[in-house]
């Protein structure tokens, strides 16, 4: 029995519902998620940018042999090839892989784990990616699980490393720790407050990032960010995960403050617009993606302040990823134009949430 | 006109988006534009494009020139293993395989100081099986060292044991030699 079964495979993009979108872990409220990637080469093979499908083939062929004498995980894989685009984007939709590793130039291949919290991604920009995504606030959960499963395969493979320059990976800015821990968090009262503006350019004198869901300025679709470490040589990975920590602990702190002068400062104001939000979530007939992830937003900040009541946490992580174009499409099983997929959207959300708030109510 | 955000698609979208000085206008490709719609991030995004970066901080300037200078080649030194000239990797931004670290060794602590604020260093996790490569050298060294300082005080028979010691760990780590699979 190989690894590669793409029977099993199914369930991955079949289930809406991933780890990550538990409402779980420390200041969930805020945070929704905390990711690890390590990159990672081998020594004796070229790296994907220069590498031929026959490399690629042998690549994905030594990795498969590793992760098969793993004691401790259980992993199912599949070449991106063996997928249909629109399963592909579902993966990307559920960030269990990422964009470039879907390019259908290229020769990618992932590796699940069962709860999907981990995720190897092979013939990406490097040989080996490896991901953990976490629920909530949990580096360090997230960086031990990573860690161990980069040590157990390591027992099998030849890894590229350098003493000078520690692990080699393709893209300069990875070189060294191969590291990038990302948290991802809800910070509309620093947004609407225009703070982020000023914490953006601050923070990234420390050497860590913050950017918005589309890459750039300031603002960001959903309010969501995601924060995490620029700088991959000259620290150790405790201390970029160290220095990640107390830069989101503080992002966390400041969104707090900026909520409860929100409230303070005009609390029917900010009533008025949350629960107009969850008006357009649960009444609107057509349901733009930019509209919908602007009054998720406001939903959520709602249920953090315990203005709008009776509505799961969980149920808005899952709208948040389900609202996208990929599952919406394998919802309708069939490919769908922006005007249907706007529609479908909205029906979504009024089901969602309607039911929601009849069961709660009973 | 290509797509702003990946550069090698043509745009076919104009995306707008509401910032605090106006509405910004952005021309991207399907793709880019699909995935500023989506929740979907990708921790490897680049605020500035590695390629845009090392071109034009480093590529026009003194770190290219000195190099062509030095060595005589047009396109800086050339990796045996996988064809990649420095002047190509400093326009990809991307090394072709291992090998390219080793070729360019020279240039590379200037290009990472760029890109990891001054760092030129690895520190961090250490694969175990060289972590006890590691090990095994620095054993050696502490004996030999010892070893001295027994035969500089005369205590001879104490050299002799040290010498004996220091044998079977040169042993060990020949034979941990090229196998590096071996753990």
């Amino acid at each position: 029995m190989g690894v590669m079964i793409n029977m099993s495979f199914e369930k991955f993009i079949k289930q809406e519902l991933t780890g990550w979108m538990v409402a779980e872990g420390e200041h969930a409220d805020i945070v929704l998620s905390t990711r690890i990637r390590l990159a990672r080469n081998l020594r004796d093979h070229l790296f994907p940018i220069s590498a031929s499908q026959e490399d690629a083939n042998r690549v994905s062929e030594a990795l498969n042999q590793a992760v098969e004498t793993m004691q401790d995980h259980h992993f199912t894989g599949t070449t991106m090839e063996d997928l249909s685009p629109l399963e592909r984007q579902i993966l990307v939709e559920k960030h269990l892989v990422s964009p470039q590793l879907i390019n259908p130039e290229k020769h990618g291949s992932v590796l699940l784990s069962e709860d999907e919290k981990i995720s190897i991604m092979v013939n990406e920009e490097d040989h080996i990616r490896i991901q953990c995504i976490y629920p909530g606030f949990q580096i360090d959960q997230a960086y031990e699980h990573a860690d161990r499963v980069d040590s157990e395969l390591e027992v099998n493979l030849n890894y590229a490393f350098d003493e000078t320059f520690g692990y080699l990976t393709s893209c300069p800015s990875n070189t060294g720790t191969g590291m990038r821990a990302s948290v991802m968090m809800h910070l509309p009262a620093l947004t609407i407050t225009k703070q982020i503006e000023r914490i953006i350019p601050a923070i990234s004198r420390l050497g860590m990032v913050v950017r918005g869901s589309y890459g750039e300025g300031s603002e960001a679709l959903g309010n969501i960010y995601q924060v995490s470490n620029q700088i991959t040589l000259g620290k150790s990975e405790e201390e970029i995960l160290k220095d990640l920590e107390s830069i989101s602990k503080r992002l966390i702190a400041h969104e707090k403050k900026s909520r409860e002068l929100l409230l303070a400062k005009s609390e029917v104001h900010l009533e008025n617009r949350l629960f107009r939000a969850l008006g357009t979530l649960t009444h609107s007939r057509i349901l733009p993606s930019a509209e919908a992830a602007k009054c998720l937003s406001d939903v959520r900040l709602g249920i953090d302040l315990g203005i709008i009541e009776n509505i799961d946490m969980t149920v808005l992580n899952e709208l948040m990823v389900f609202m996208q174009p990929g599952f919406l499409q394998q919802y309708a099983e069939a490919e769908l134009t922006s005007d249907e997929r706007d529609i479908l959207r909205a029906q979504l959300f009024r089901d969602r949430l309607g039911i929601e708030r009849s069961s709660a109510q009973e | 006109m290509l797509c702003e955000n990946c550069k090698e698609r043509p745009a076919t979208v104009v995306f707008k988006q509401e910032t605090s000085n106006g509405v910004t206008e952005r021309h991207l490709c399907d793709k880019c534009a699909f995935y500023s719609q989506t929740f979907s991030f990708s921790p490897d995004q680049e605020p500035l494009s590695i390629q845009q970066f090392l071109a034009h901080w480093l590529g026009g300037s003194e770190l290219f020139s000195e190099q062509k200078a030095d060595e005589r080649l047009p396109d800086g030194p050339k990796c045996p293993n996988c064809d990649l000239t420095f002047h190509r990797f400093l326009d990809i931004g991307k090394f072709g395989c291992a090998e390219c670290y080793e070729t360019f060794r020279g240039q590379l602590p200037r290009v990472f100081a760029k890109l990891h604020n001054g760092h030129t260093q690895h520190r961090g996790k250490i694969p175990v099986s060289l972590n006890e490569r590691f090990a095994l050298k620095k054993k050696l060294e502490d004996i030999r060292t010892k070893m001295r300082e027994a035969v500089e005080n005369e205590r001879f028979e104490e050299a002799a044991t040290l010498r004996d010691e220091a044998n079977q760990v040169k042993e060990q780590l020949s034979d941990g030699g090229d196998d590096q699979h071996v753990i």
